[in-house]
């Protein structure tokens, strides 16, 4: 794989990764993301393995400037909920 | 820059991308031991930019790279599903001894025919047959029924092989020597009388069934301490026993 790419699972899990509750101790609140949709321009490595396993590298754009040769961007939309626990909280 | 796309077929595609889903899941299970709050992805839809291509044999698509425009768009969607939706929608996956179409020695023209219809094993092959369904009439396809019907035949076979027990030599009315072979799923097949080679010599079966086989035997067979018997039960079905005399 492209090394400017990472597996597909790391951008989930990178985009995954995110404070996702908000105190305000003087107001006595607590407030937390239920749920949230991420949708984002992404570019594609798609290769294969020795094995002959096909692997998805992908990056969101990696340039921010306009160029006479622009990249494909696919796009890249999830949903994430809260994980509750098994109890409900 | 990305190093050239290579062409990929969709089912590919959707298991690598299920396994690097299944991957994030483990990893965010494992997070939310310690993390009060985690989060779990519940949908997921990619829109790739492609160009698809036909073969004459297969479809397959190469992801578009920089620089290329006019490509085609295909958006793939995962969703969660229950449980419940997984058994319904689900065959049971690889029973014991079922033998998958990949291993079956058919030619390749058969082989994408049949999985047009959904054909993965012959398992399925098999419920097919049961509904009385004729395959060659409701596709209008050139699929070898001769070569897939022996194919079923072996796999049946292969599920219930021939066991010899016990070979013994026994002497009829007529006092004529012969060799009587028993076992279990020994001539299973009426239509096939068992073909019998004793010490490289031709043996008349004088009597067949699925637990005892009787060939006679001659002076022509020159039996001795070691002797060789090779029985063909069925097309399927070939036992090679060697047989010692006892002093």
């Amino acid at each position: 794989m492209d090394e400017a790419f990472l597996p597909f699972r790391q951008i989930i899990e990178e985009m995954l990764t995110f404070r996702g509750e908000f105190i305000d101790e003087e107001a006595g609140v607590r407030t937390y993301i239920t749920d949230y949709e991420i949708e984002s321009p992404v570019e594609l490595d798609v290769s294969r393995d020795a094995d002959g396993t096909l692997r998805i590298g992908s990056t969101p754009p990696l340039y921010y400037v306009n160029t006479s040769i622009r990249p494909s961007f696919h796009r890249l939309r999830f949903t994430a909920q809260i994980t509750e626990d098994a109890d409900g909280d | 820059m990305a190093t050239e796309n290579i062409a990929w077929q969709l089912e590919d595609f959707v298991d690598s991308l299920v396994v690097e889903l299944d991957k994030t899941r483990e990893t965010l299970a494992v997070k939310a031991i310690n993390k009060p709050l985690s989060y779990s992805v519940k949908e997921l839809s990619l829109d790739l930019n492609i160009f698809p291509s036909y073969d004459g044999d297969q479809v397959t698509f190469i992801t578009a790279q920089p620089g290329q425009q006019a490509a085609s768009k295909v958006s793939i969607q995962l969703s969660s599903i229950t449980d419940q939706q997984v058994r319904a929608t689900t065959k049971v996956p690889g029973a014991k001894g079922e033998v998958n179409l990949s291993e079956m020695e058919l030619d390749k023209s058969t082989k994408k025919q049949l999985r047009k219809l959904g054909v993965n094993s012959v398992e399925d092959l098999k419920q097919i047959e049961d509904k009385n369904v004729d395959i060659g009439k409701v596709t209008d396809s050139d699929i070898d029924y001769r070569t897939l019907a022996n194919q079923i035949q072996k796999s049946r076979r292969s599920q219930n092989p021939p066991t010899v027990r016990a070979v013994s030599l026994s002497m009829d009315e007529n006092k004529s020597p012969y060799l009587l072979i028993q076992g279990e799923n020994l001539a299973v097949d009426p239509a096939f009388l068992p073909v019998a080679v004793v010490n490289q010599t031709l043996a008349e079966v004088l009597s067949s069934s699925d637990r005892e086989v009787k060939l006679q035997i001659t002076a022509d067979h020159f039996l001795a301490a070691n002797n060789e018997v090779i029985v063909t039960f069925d097309p399927f079905a070939v036992v090679k026993v060697n047989v010692k005399a006892k002093a």
